[in-house]
């Protein structure tokens, strides 16, 4: 296979959309996981919470 | 006691006092090496303008070396300090923040006064626009911007990961490293030293002394979260180490230079012509993405809930909008080069990732509004809170806007004119600064352990002055870019261009001036900001009962040592 | 216990491997293709490379920051064709290290500058703009009038041009002084080694007008005057994309 311009080119406009879609269909796929719902909550909820502002031991 | 806590709080010496004597040490190596290498570069560039910036470099060294030394043989800090954040770096990067921010705001106004009135140069070479633009624009985006950055991360990734900093040097020598970086930069360009490519002016041997301290800022980062006691990274710190990351990789590819020799400050840009406007606006317009963009989201995402006492909206919109910001403005920098030599399909994948660009990034607005949706009333009341919203209003405007100007059309009307000045202040004053001063706001009492700022009244002065300054420069340099976009493509009847260039320029006089007041007005307000802020720190922390249990237990041998320095 | 931890690493060096690699692949696909670009860009046989004085003239250029307010790129647009001359081809700027085609314009572009004006004219507009253009929003740069010119290194540049590119021959390199002093004095001895080096229609002039002394000035008019003239292919090649 050879690297000539035109390779490289059509390389770069077609694969930007396939990348694109799937690496949309990867995030959503994590960000709406049932299992991962709880530590989502977990995070969203610890940074409000007013426990001591002190390092864990 | 008071003054002895105040003296441990904030002097030097009482932050000298704090690191371990091994830790002093290594930092008296490490500052000997600065000083050296200052007069090396001193001597190598004898007769050459480098030599001038190893002198500000030695300088630079020596100074931090006389604060270290007045507190080099204090006793070893109390090991009680491992209970507690380490935030004495995030404090000093709060501080410098503000006083970048004044000074590149003035250097701004100072500029903006040049367009309406152009000799105010005074026939000094320093004090030119061309040299002068950019010490505002570095000033107010890396010693501004970045400082704010440096310390607000410090801050996020300890109460987000619950452990400490890894050392007490490291986060030292990211913040004043960064420094010298900023003033290498500021002096440079006033001296005439700049390699022309837009945000990354700075020459070579300054670029690589960033390269030196980012990669120490990112092993802090790592080997905190190493140490984190929450299984999940909260997702403010993903943006700051996308910040982090991606800004390495960008600053690194763009700045690839040789330099005429290694006693000449001068360097040639390793690409040349159409791959290097391409490499340079791909590092513009990612530089606006992850520096800009991506780091004061982390910020957004994390001193928003918690001003606001609510968690975010919807985390898994922001995790979902984190990857399309990552992924997408990588692809979108071609936009910056609509219907130039840049070939045609690299010019309409650039607008297509742009114009996508506006879900995730209304996608982030619209998660920071939603979290206050029920919390209206804090709003009302809290002018700290409503930086935060209005911060993100402006980022929800500047992106639809940036989105629309990278439609090939539209560009060719705004690209050149003010209407991209106006875009850039929309960004930059709307959004980067006050999500800035709302997160120093918040942070200012948490750090200093104040039960509130000095002045909730100047947080509100500050407020309408910012608001008004912001809407008086953005809406001139509409009019203004418009206006002349118009005027530049305006055919006669004969079917020849209607105005000449000066007909243009003669058009925008006035809104120049309108834009010197906005700015002016937006300045005024960083000033009350420093005010009210000092103020804050500087008065003594009250001493009631209910604070003190907040306060840091008073470690007993650094005591006896502060009543002997008083 | 240890696995705990294991975990929490690895999870950390994970978001970091998937942040650099999503990030840097857009840009790498995206820009890749343009370092293949020379199989297909317009070929210039005709272009030259800058003087040593027009390379001095140009890093003024670059450290009084001129591209903050001028353009150095005509876009395929009628009005700007009409305005400013052919739009600007990538092969314009192939010496360019690094390119200035600039974002703003607060004063026109000038990817068609050189020629356009006298030397004496560029000379008195560069001292106070106002001069000549009443309404000039530009800044007055007499000090390049004051200023001698640095001339002694300049093989150190031409050499470093070289290292990244840029087709100087030895013979440019040893000659860069003498050849920077040559083309700004047309009567002196050193003005034949220019032509011979760079070719026939080198600009040999006394671009501030004083014979004694080699200015800043004299470098950033001869830089000015070679604005768009490294090649002719632009006015060659027919314009086709005007849109
Ligand atoms: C007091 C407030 C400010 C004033 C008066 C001001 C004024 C100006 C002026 C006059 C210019 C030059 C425009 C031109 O060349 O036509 C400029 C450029 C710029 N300023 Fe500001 N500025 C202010 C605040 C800020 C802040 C807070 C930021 C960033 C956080 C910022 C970022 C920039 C950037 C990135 C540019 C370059 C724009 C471009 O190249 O298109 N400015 N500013
Ligand atoms: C979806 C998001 C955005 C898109 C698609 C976008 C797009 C654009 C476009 C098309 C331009 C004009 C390029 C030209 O004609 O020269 C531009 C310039 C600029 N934008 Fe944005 N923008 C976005 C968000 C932002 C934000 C949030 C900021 C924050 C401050 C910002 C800062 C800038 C700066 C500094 C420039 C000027 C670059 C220069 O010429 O020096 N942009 N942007």
């Amino acid at each position: 296979m050879s690297f000539d311009h035109d390779t490289v080119t059509g390389f770069a406009k077609s694969f930007g959309l396939f990348y694109l879609i799937a690496m949309s269909i990867g995030v959503i796929i994590y960000a709406y996981w049932p299992a991962n719902r709880k530590q989502f909550d977990h995070a969203a909820h610890s940074i409000i919470s007013d426990d001591e502002d002190r390092p864990c031991p | 006691m008071i003054q002895g806590t105040w003296i441990v709080q904030c002097g030097g010496v009482g932050m000298v006092a704090q690191l371990t004597a091994l830790e002093r040490t290594y930092a008296a190596i490490i500052l000997v090496c600065v000083i050296c290498v200052g007069v090396a570069m001193a001597v190598a560039g004898r007769g050459d303008l480098m030599a001038a910036h190893g002198w500000i470099v030695a300088l630079f060294g020596m100074v931090v070396m006389a604060l270290l030394l007045r507190g080099i043989d204090a006793p070893d800090p109390w090991e009680e300090r491992f209970r507690e954040y380490y935030d004495d770096p995030t404090k000093v990067g709060i501080i410098l923040s503000l006083i970048w921010g004044v000074i590149g705001m003035f250097v701004g106004v100072w500029v903006a006064a040049l367009l309406a009135w152009p000799d105010l140069t005074f026939d000094a070479a320093w004090a030119s626009f061309g040299r002068l633009r950019p010490v505002h624009t570095s000033g107010v985006i890396f010693g501004f911007g970045g400082n704010a950055l440096i310390a607000t991360s410090f801050h996020v990734l300890q109460r987000t990961t619950r452990a400490r900093l890894p050392d007490q040097l490291s986060p030292w020598f990211v913040l004043l490293g960064y420094n010298l970086f900023c003033v290498l930069a500021a002096t440079g360009y006033l001296m005439g030293l700049t390699q022309s490519k837009e945000y990354a002016e700075p020459e070579w041997y300054a670029d690589l002394w960033l390269v030196i301290v980012w990669v120490v800022y990112f092993l802090i980062y790592l080997r905190t979260l190493a140490r984190r006691r929450e299984p999940h990274i909260y997702v403010a710190n993903w943006y700051y180490m996308a910040f982090i990351l991606v800004v390495a990789i960008l600053h690194i590819v763009n700045n690839l230079a040789v330099p005429v020799s290694i006693g000449h400050a001068k360097s040639y840009s390793l690409f040349s012509g159409v791959q290097d406007a391409m490499t340079q606006w791909w590092y513009g317009h990612n530089a606006v993405a992850f520096f800009l963009t991506a780091g004061f989201l982390g910020m957004l995402y994390y001193y928003l809930p918690k001003r606001a006492g609510r968690p975010i909206y919807s985390y898994r919109m922001s995790i979902i909008s984190f990857w399309g910001i990552t992924f997408m403005y990588m692809w979108a920098g071609s936009h910056h080069l609509h219907y130039t030599a840049l070939p045609h399909w690299v010019q309409t994948l650039g607008m297509v990732f742009s114009l996508v660009l506006l879900v995730p990034s209304w996608a982030s607005a619209g998660n920071a509004l939603l979290t206050l949706n029920g919390a209206w009333h804090k709003v009302r009341d809290d002018a700290v809170l409503r930086f935060m919203m209005l911060a993100a209003i402006f980022y929800g405007i500047a992106t639809f806007e940036g989105s629309f100007m990278a439609i090939r059309a539209v560009n060719s009307l705004s690209h050149y004119t003010d209407w991209t000045v106006g875009h850039v202040h929309a960004g930059a004053l709307g959004w980067v600064a006050m999500i800035t001063f709302g997160s120093l706001y918040a942070l200012v009492p948490w750090m200093w352990k104040r039960p509130a700022l000095y002045s909730a009244r100047l947080v509100e002065v500050h407020f309408w002055l910012a608001l008004a300054g912001t809407v008086v420069y953005v809406f001139a340099m509409w009019n203004s870019g418009i206006t002349q976009g118009l005027m530049w493509r305006t055919y006669d009847q004969n079917g020849t261009l209607a105005y000449s260039f000066i007909d243009t320029l003669v058009a925008m006089h006035p809104y120049y001036i309108a834009r010197t007041v906005g700015g002016l007005l937006f300045l005024a307000g960083a000033v009350v900001a420093f005010y009210n802020i000092w103020m804050t720190i500087s008065r003594p922390a009250p001493v009631d009962e209910g604070a003190a249990a907040d306060l840091p237990v008073e470690p007993p041998a650094p005591r006896a040592w502060a009543q002997a320095g008083e | 216990m240890f696995n705990f931890h294991y975990r929490l690493e690895r999870n950390a060096m994970g978001l970091v491997l998937a942040i650099v690699v999503v990030a840097s692949i857009g840009g790498l696909i995206e820009i890749a293709p343009l370092f293949t670009i020379d199989e297909t860009v317009e070929d210039a046989p005709d272009m030259r490379v800058y003087t040593p004085l027009e390379l001095a003239g140009r890093n003024i250029y670059i450290r009084e920051g001129c591209y903050a307010c001028h353009s150095q790129m005509i876009r395929t647009l009628r009005d700007e064709v009409e305005r400013y001359g052919p739009y600007s081809l990538a092969v314009e700027s192939k010496y360019d290290h690094p390119m200035l085609w600039g974002s703003k314009r607060t004063g026109p572009d000038i990817a068609r500058l050189g020629g356009k004006y006298s030397n004496e004219w560029h000379v008195a507009h560069l001292y106070n703009p106002r001069d000549l253009v009443p309404e000039s929003k530009m800044p007055a740069y007499r000090w390049l009038m004051r200023n001698a010119l640095k001339i002694g290194d300049l093989g150190e540049h031409l050499a470093a041009m070289r290292a990244v590119g840029v087709p100087y021959t030895d013979d440019m390199i040893a000659n860069a002084t003498a050849d920077a002093y040559g083309q700004a004095n047309p009567d002196s001895a050193q003005s034949a080694g220019v032509t011979a080096r760079y070719g026939e229609s080198t600009n040999v002039s006394l671009f501030d007008g004083k014979p004694e002394t080699l200015t800043e000035m004299d470098a950033i008019v001869a830089y000015l005057q070679i604005l768009g003239r490294l090649t002719d292919v632009a006015q060659k090649t027919e314009q086709a994309n005007v849109e």
